[in-house]
């Protein structure tokens, strides 16, 4: 962007200089109508040379930039027959009053482009016309509305452009994490889970001190596994979609297993939250009756027009009867919650209680939520 | 070694794991023909080696395991395979077991759990964890939505079994609560794997008709 601008600045300095030799009868000074191209040269060559580096890009620069610029315009008065501004010749400045209006614009968006568009405009409109009653209907007009649209126009893009580039920063980066976390997957298996489980396993053989540090080791072995077997490229591209077993792999643990299809279950977000939550429920009621070691199964089944979760424990069960006893009497507190959860989904939940197989919680919540 | 013992090959990179496997095939009397740190050489020697099982973990450095159980379908098709994984994808673990892999088990899962995993697919039968539950019911829950007329479907009491199976219940207590015999459940889990198998190498003959691959 700033390279373009800077090209603009010296064309259109190039086009000035061709103008003075060329109408040289406008001007009763050509000396000095060559002496101030010079000087706007150098602020050329220096404003590019400042506009090319981040660090000196300042607003006083850009400040500095305009009043230059204007300074220059006006000295066109000094340079010109009155006659020839009153006749609408081109000032000795030419196309190069653009400059700053296109940096204003690059560096702070439309709205200062717009604004500095206007100052030298207004500048202009002062020059050509002393009674400025009469501006409205000059051919000079034209080039100052040229002169916003293009503050206007190169500001919004050059936004634009700017938001293009952080957002192709941020996939780059992205792109780079996934991979580094790819490399870090591969390693972990290859060293890290292969001795944990090892541990695990010897520790279980050895009994005692040991059977606690391979338990340790198992615990850690399950929370890595989870960690690393996440698949960010399983996420849907459709944000209001949630794939429930990205959801629900967090509530696995060395006692939670957390069963699943090998494709995304997708849901609408709030729907796998909800659902998320019933089924965290369903697990904290396993902890809270069977204990901590008690171990628990969650199984997604996803049958296409609905998705079923079953959570099943391996506790002694509720005996027969005491289930609906219990629901009978409005004592079934957690599981309550469970339910009226499912229900607002538009699903349904059931129960089943063995002695020695366990509670059995099945949650069904239909894909198209039929919302009462 | 007695004449009868099961001859096993282990594949694995992790030489510590390797060796663990071996010995505790070798303590519970099994005989370990070969243990291979690459796909590639294990294809090549199971002609020779003939293990009746083949311990196959699916992240190799040199070539998929997916391949590998692919792969040994022709070199040596006697082979059972049954894969022992750490951090498979499940992607992976179910192709591997649609390939033609008679059963996949965790790496963390006991020493005792590992053995009877063997023992099971050395007998014939089908080892499924809870985890390939899941993997093979969700493949039929896909399949379920294709048009295709020879595409494999779940029978209602298969689709029971699988969920049982799902949530960590043993064939023994499914046999119990469903009032049939051990075997029946073990059938009808087997069953689920054949058909996916069958549909799988249909399937693949299928590809290669269509892509001109069967001269070769």
């Amino acid at each position: 962007m700033w390279r373009s601008v800077a090209v603009f600045r010296f064309a259109s300095l190039g086009y000035a200089a061709v103008l003075l030799a060329v109408g040289r009868a406008n001007y009763q000074h050509v000396p000095l109508a060559w002496a101030i191209l010079g000087a706007m040269t150098g602020w050329t060559a220096a404003t590019s040379l400042a506009y090319g580096g981040r660090a000196k890009r300042t607003r006083l620069l850009l400040c500095a930039d305009l009043l230059v610029t204007a300074a220059a315009l006006f000295s066109t008065i000094a340079v010109q027959y009155p006659r020839s501004i009153q006749n609408a010749a081109m000032p000795l400045t030419a196309t190069w009053v653009a400059g700053p209006v296109l940096a204003w614009a690059v560096a702070e968006g439309a709205w200062a482009g717009l604004a500095a568009g206007l100052v030298l405009a207004v500048c202009d409109l002062t020059l050509r016309h002393q009674h400025l009653q009469s501006f409205y209907r000059s051919p000079v007009l034209n080039g100052s509305v040229l002169l916003l649209l293009a503050g206007a126009v190169v500001g919004y893009v050059s936004t634009l452009a700017a938001r293009a580039e952080r957002a192709l920063q941020h996939a780059t980066e992205l792109e780079a994490a996934s991979r580094e976390r790819e490399r870090l997957a591969r390693g972990i298996h290859d060293s890290v889970l292969q001795v944990l489980a090892l541990v695990q396993r010897r520790g279980a053989e050895a009994g005692g001190t040991a059977a606690d540090l391979g338990r340790l080791a198992g615990e850690q072995e399950a929370a890595l596994r989870a960690l690393i077997s996440d698949e960010p490229e399983g996420q849907p591209a459709l944000l209001d979609e949630l794939d429930l077993r990205a959801l629900l792999s967090g509530a696995g643990s060395n006692v939670v297993a957390v069963i699943t299809p090998a494709d995304p279950v997708l849901l609408p977000g709030d729907t796998a939250h909800e659902l998320t939550a019933a089924v965290q429920a369903a697990l904290d009621n396993v902890r809270q009756h069977c204990g901590a070691a008690a171990r628990a199964w969650v199984l997604i089944d996803d049958e296409g027009p609905a998705v079923a979760v079953t959570v099943r424990d391996d506790g002694p069960g509720i005996p027969a009867g005491r289930l609906a006893q219990a629901a009978a009497a409005g004592r079934l507190g957690v599981s309550q919650s469970i339910s009226g959860r499912i229900r607002d989904l538009g699903g349904s939940v059931s129960f089943t209680s063995a002695a020695g197989t366990g509670t059995e919680v099945r949650l069904r919540v239909p894909r198209a939520a039929q919302r009462a | 070694m007695a004449e009868s013992a099961v001859r096993v090959m282990v594949v694995d990179d992790h030489p510590i794991w390797r060796e663990a496997v071996a010995r505790d095939l070798a303590e519970d009397g099994y005989q370990v023909v070969a243990t291979i740190g690459e796909g590639a050489q294990a294809l090549r020697i199971a002609g020779s080696v003939r293990p009746d099982v083949v311990v196959l973990d699916l992240l190799l450095p040199d070539m998929p395991g997916v391949e590998v159980a692919r792969g040994l379908r022709t070199a040596y098709p006697d082979a059972r395979v049954l894969i022992l994984s750490a951090s498979a994808g499940q992607r992976d673990v179910l192709e591997a077991v649609k390939a033609g892999a008679a059963g996949y088990i965790i790496k963390s899962a006991g020493r005792a759990e590992f053995l009877d995993a063997v023992r099971k697919t050395a007998a014939g039968d089908a080892v499924f964890s809870p985890g390939l539950a899941g993997l093979v019911l969700g493949e039929y829950r896909k399949l379920a939505t294709s048009k295709a007329p020879d595409t494999p479907r779940l029978t209602e009491r298969e689709a029971e079994i699988l969920r049982m199976v799902g949530t960590g219940l043993t064939y023994k207590q499914i046999a119990e609560r469903l009032v049939i015999s051990h075997r029946t459940v073990q059938n009808h889990v087997q069953n689920t794997l054949a058909k996916l198998q069958l549909h799988n190498r249909a399937e693949l003959v299928r590809y290669a008709i269509e892509h001109g691959l069967d001269s070769a």
